[in-house]
């Protein structure tokens, strides 16, 4: 249980998109459900690619005690030089103007993240026996920089090691293992695939589904319903029966990811450590 | 503590209505919110959710997505309610984001205008050949991307680099209005959408070369 917090602020940082909505949407809305928790005297999200921006999102907050939160899959090039750099963070605490800056963990860190993404694979594939399923975790891969396919290898082995798919694979958007070749590698007669994004958008509507071939190239799945994707389970083809579901940062559990940096943040942070 | 909503309060009670495009009208102990030309329309889709206004903040007439919320398309056809003035903050900072907070900065002095060779100069990544931009490519592109008409409806504090100031724009964009009855939209910084142009304009040049 989080214990409230209403002398402070929570920032979300989100990447954000000049192109579309997709990008910011979860890290809105998951903002908007701790809001309705009341658990901070305020949240506010932040985008580097979106408004409000990193360089505005401070002139917002009311006040002095200020956690910010990364809504990103791993750590990387943005939760290590952009959004210090941005923010004007010294270190996990930054005293400022009057203020106390906490700079916790992305929430793709957080060791329930595990929990979450076989949350969200059964969810999708309800009475589905596990034992004769596939599960693939998909990641962009590390052409940008990111630790993305470090934390999804992760998140694969500690799937697997809980023993209760028949196996449980990384795959990749552009990089191999490709998730182009899904039905080669697994083995089983059910595929589950779970993109490993924090938000929706051209790649788990489009790319993935393409790649997948549960869409057409040519249709432009982006644009028009492009949600329909999802809601189309299961698909057969090439001899499986597929589930695609949407990213892993659309899960309403995130919210509850996001508090636990927080307090994962306080607990390594002792009030001493802070004054 | 900072109090935004205490200033936005004070802003109403001496006759504050507009901010950007939208026109608030106190109605019982809430407020009703839309676009100033909507104005006395009666056909308009009513909601008094306030989380519709970052839905209605994201595209334009055309259902186009709204990545500058302080370009001046916002979309028309809505009236948004809300019951207090939390809410009303609320529903302001996703229609305008930061900008309530930016003008009550700016009036404790708190907002110190940035350079652009500033903001440019600590780019990394695909940004750091901003860096190239020429002086007079730099005010070309401002003098497009951030006009009034068309472009962005804040007023840019911040000058090229120190002692040269923007020169494609005229005089009273560059600085801030008095908060009278429109509350001022403020630019302290360039943005990332003028930074991701500038790029653009240092690319375009370097093919021509």
């Amino acid at each position: 249980m989080f214990s409230p917090k209403p002398e402070s602020a929570l920032i979300i940082v989100g990447h954000g998109s000049t192109v579309n909505s997709d990008s910011s949407g979860p890290t809105f809305e998951h903002a908007e459900e701790i809001v309705r928790r009341r658990l901070f005297g305020e949240v506010h999200g932040a985008f580097w690619k979106e408004e409000p921006s990193l360089r505005q999102v401070l002139h917002m907050v009311d006040r002095e005690d200020v956690y910010v939160v990364p809504n990103f899959i791993s750590e990387g090039y943005f939760t290590r030089t952009v959004i210090p750099r941005e923010l004007e963070l010294a270190g996990p605490v930054t005293h400022r103007a009057g203020r106390t800056l906490k700079y916790c963990e992305p929430v793709g860190s957080h060791p329930r993240m595990t929990e979450l993404l076989l949350h969200r694979a059964t969810q999708i594939a309800p009475g589905v026996p596990a034992r004769e399923t596939s599960l693939f975790i998909v990641g962009h891969g590390t052409d940008l920089n990111e630790n993305s396919a470090v934390a999804a290898k992760r998140e694969v082995a500690k799937i697997a090691a809980l023993g209760i798919y028949a196996e449980v694979l990384n795959a990749y958007m552009e990089e191999e293992p490709l998730i182009a070749q899904w039905d080669e590698v697994a083995k089983s007669p059910n595929v589950i695939v779970v993109p490993f994004f924090v938000s929706d958008g051209l790649h788990s509507y489009e790319d993935i589904p393409v790649l997948l071939g549960i869409a057409d190239a040519s249709a432009g799945a982006a644009s028009a319903n492009h949600a329909e994707v999802f809601r189309r389970n299961p698909y057969q083809l090439r001899g499986r029966t597929l589930f695609y579901a949407s990213a892993i940062g659309t899960d309403p559990l995130f919210a509850d990811l996001i508090l636990e940096q927080v307090a994962a943040f306080d607990a390594q942070h002792q009030p001493a450590a802070l004054a | 503590m900072r109090d935004v909503t205490q200033a936005l309060a004070a802003w109403l009670e001496d006759g504050g209505r507009q901010i950007g495009e939208i026109v608030i009208h106190p109605v019982g102990g809430g407020f009703a919110l839309c676009h100033r030309d909507d104005v006395g329309r009666e056909d308009l889709a009513s909601t008094s959710r306030t989380e519709a206004a970052r839905e209605l903040a994201n595209h334009d007439d055309a259902g186009k997505f709204r990545p500058l919320k302080t370009a001046p398309n916002l979309r028309h056809g809505w009236r948004l309610t809300v019951p207090d003035l939390a809410e009303l903050r609320r529903a302001l900072d996703y229609f305008y984001p930061a900008m309530l907070g930016v003008w009550c900065s700016h009036r404790r002095g708190e907002l110190p205008p940035v350079p652009l060779r500033e903001t440019l100069g600590r780019q990394s990544g695909m940004y750091r050949v901003t860096q190239k931009i020429t002086d007079a490519a730099a005010q070309e592109m401002i003098g497009g991307f951030c006009r009034s008409e068309g472009g962005c409806l804040k007023h840019p504090l911040w000058e090229i680099s120190p002692g040269q100031p923007i020169a494609t724009l005229p005089a009273e964009k560059l600085q801030s209005p008095a908060a009278r009855e429109s509350w001022p939209l403020l630019c302290p910084e360039a943005c990332n959408l003028l930074v991701a142009k500038a790029r653009e304009v240092v690319k375009k040049s370097d093919r021509k070369e």
